[in-house]
């Protein structure tokens, strides 16, 4: 089993994830109580991910990131180094391909925020800044880290974007889900049996997480014939 | 005036009716305006205007010398910086706080223990929303709301969130908690009783327009038209027609029957008699004995409606007439559908209102 490549993928997860929710509650916000008509479009941009082929966004970030691009050329001139094939080039990708994931629990849960609570916040004179951290963060915490965790596990089992924009260096870019492929590859079918169960496993407790945290209240059945 | 708010603004939502709101209210004198009307009058957004959770369309609203609102110099001052007190509906206390942590959410100085001890609350400061009851959770809004040392209270519905027990109860607390705090306030409701109850003055919306202000006696004894007398709940309003004008009493005819009335200024051939049920008084048996009330009617009983202590008691005299006795009056006189009877009404309690 690779433990390389799983350290790698749960650094890139973590990264992922605090960096999303750097940029994703920001933006949630914006996306939430914004008066402007035309976000709708910015919300189907950040949903693109969820239909699009990784292939297709991969293709994308590639172009964009490429040393002949500006972003590319911006990034040599600051850093000297490239990145495609490389670990911020991959974590830059993770955070597009995963931004909806974050993004959309984050809005619904601002949304159900009573707009009462908000506006009672004005009238006391604490500021919409402040608004946010003291009211509407604590209110949606559940919705928080249904986001974080959902980034994490969906950047943790990625695997076109990855193959697209990062390749397959061992310690750099080769994350647990490509190592799975290559083992397929190589026909070393027992260690892709070891890398998946334990992917399996992960990927169970971080949703059995989600939703355990999501239902406050365990609404039980009665048993039958009582 | 430097020491008032003045509130003169426009604003319609789609699809609803004009709001059209100018009022007048002295900030010194710490007294308490109900704004009256019926639901849908437009009552919660002249409030909401005033806190600057909504723009107007077009006017102006000054606080003393500060601008709040102006349309035509582009000046909106966002809600943080008008420091008023504003009650919402439910309250609005934030769940995931304790009392203590809502009084001090926006507390200026260090006054929240002393609002804590002042509205009964220190015992329950380390208690979270949820365990506590309507009452007591309008005290919190109370005290958050003074926390943040504000210069006026707009409170919208105060009484409506709780049940008819509690708010009997809570609206005498609310009336001396109002009278405690030395503070100007605009309390919006639509309950007659409330308003009697809470007001020192009263401005009566219908419609979306402001339709009469005044000290609240004065508004409730002298609508100024039929739809604000029936705003104010007056029972009997009929259309009546002026006979004759002689030595500051009216007479008026409504279908056949004349009343005298007192003259009233600006009152044209068309009117509304306008007569409040608790100032009719019926009679059983002709007395004979003489009487000061000018106005003496026969009448058949239509209906006994029992309320309470109370019955309502609806008359035909021509025109309806509809008169509020104690139920042990409605026993000892043996009121009855259909029965011949009596009814008293003084001059001075038929009020005269011009029409159209």
């Amino acid at each position: 089993m690779e433990w390389q490549a799983l350290w790698l993928s749960l650094r890139l997860s973590l990264w992922t994830t605090l960096i999303l929710l750097a940029i994703g509650l920001p933006a949630a916000h914006w996306l939430t109580f914004s008066p402007r008509r035309w976000k709708f479009l910015v919300e189907a941009v950040v949903a693109l991910p969820l239909v699009l082929p990784p292939t297709v966004l991969g293709f994308y970030i590639l172009l964009a990131i490429g040393p002949h691009s500006p972003a590319g050329r911006l990034y040599a001139a600051l850093t000297g180094g490239m990145l495609p094939f490389s670990f911020q080039g991959l974590l830059l990708a993770s955070v597009l391909y995963s931004l909806p994931f974050a993004v959309q629990p984050f809005t619904s849960g601002f949304a159900a925020v009573d707009r009462k609570l908000i506006e009672a916040s004005w009238c006391l004179g604490v500021s919409s800044a402040a608004t946010f951290f003291r009211v509407i963060v604590p209110l949606s915490i559940p919705s928080i880290v249904t986001g974080m965790i959902l980034s994490f596990a969906h950047t943790l089992g990625e695997f076109g974007v990855v193959l697209m924009v990062g390749g397959n260096l061992a310690g750099i870019t080769r994350t647990v889900s490509i190592s799975i492929y290559d083992d397929v590859q190589a026909l070393n079918y027992g260690a892709a049996m070891h890398t998946s169960l334990l992917l399996l496993g992960i990927s169970f407790l971080v949703l059995a997480a989600t939703y355990g945290l999501r239902r406050r209240v365990w609404a039980v059945w009665p048993p039958y014939g009582q | 005036m430097d020491n008032e708010l003045n509130v003169d603004v426009r604003k319609r939502h789609p699809g609803g009716p004009e709001i059209a709101a100018a009022l007048r209210l002295p900030l010194g004198a710490h007294a308490v305006t109900v704004l009256f009307g019926p639901s849908g009058a437009g009552k919660t957004t002249v409030l909401r205007l005033i806190a600057g959770l909504d723009m107007p369309d077009t006017g102006s609203i000054r606080c003393g010398n500060e601008v709040w609102f102006d349309a035509a110099r582009g000046t909106r001052l966002t809600p943080q910086n008008r420091r008023v007190g504003y009650l919402s509906q439910d309250y609005a206390i934030f769940p995931h706080l304790t009392v203590r942590g809502n009084v001090a959410y926006g507390a200026r100085g260090g006054a929240v223990q002393d609002l804590l001890a002042r509205f009964d609350l220190a015992e329950l400061a380390e208690r979270h929303p949820r365990q506590l009851s309507g009452g007591q959770l309008q005290r919190v809004a109370l005290a958050r709301a003074l926390a943040a040392q504000p210069r006026l209270l707009l409170l919208d519905e105060p009484l409506s969130a709780l049940d008819a027990p509690t708010r009997l109860r809570m609206r005498a607390d609310l009336r001396q908690l109002l009278d405690g705090v030395q503070m100007p306030a605009i309390v919006v409701t639509h309950d007659r009783t409330e308003a009697l109850a809470l007001a020192d003055s009263v401005a009566v919306m219908i419609d979306g327009r402001l339709r009469q202000a005044g000290a609240v006696e004065s508004v409730f004894d002298c609508p100024a038209d039929a739809d604000v007398a029936a705003a104010l709940g007056v029972e009997t309003i009929c259309p009546a027609r002026l006979v004759s004008m002689n030595a500051g009493l009216v007479t008026v005819e409504i279908a056949g029957v004349r009343l005298e009335a007192v003259a009233t200024a600006g009152a044209s051939a068309d009117v509304f008699a306008c007569i409040r049920a608790e100032s009719v008084t019926i009679e059983r048996n002709p007395s004979g004995n003489p009487t000061s009330a000018r106005n003496r009617l026969p009448a058949r009983i239509v209906s006994v409606i029992p309320e309470g202590p109370l019955a309502r008691v609806t008359l035909d005299c021509g025109f309806r007439l509809t008169a509020i006795v104690t139920r042990q009056s409605e026993e000892e006189m043996r009121l009855r559908e259909g029965e011949q009877v009596t009814a008293v009404v003084k001059a001075t309690s038929i009020r005269i209102v011009p029409r159209g």
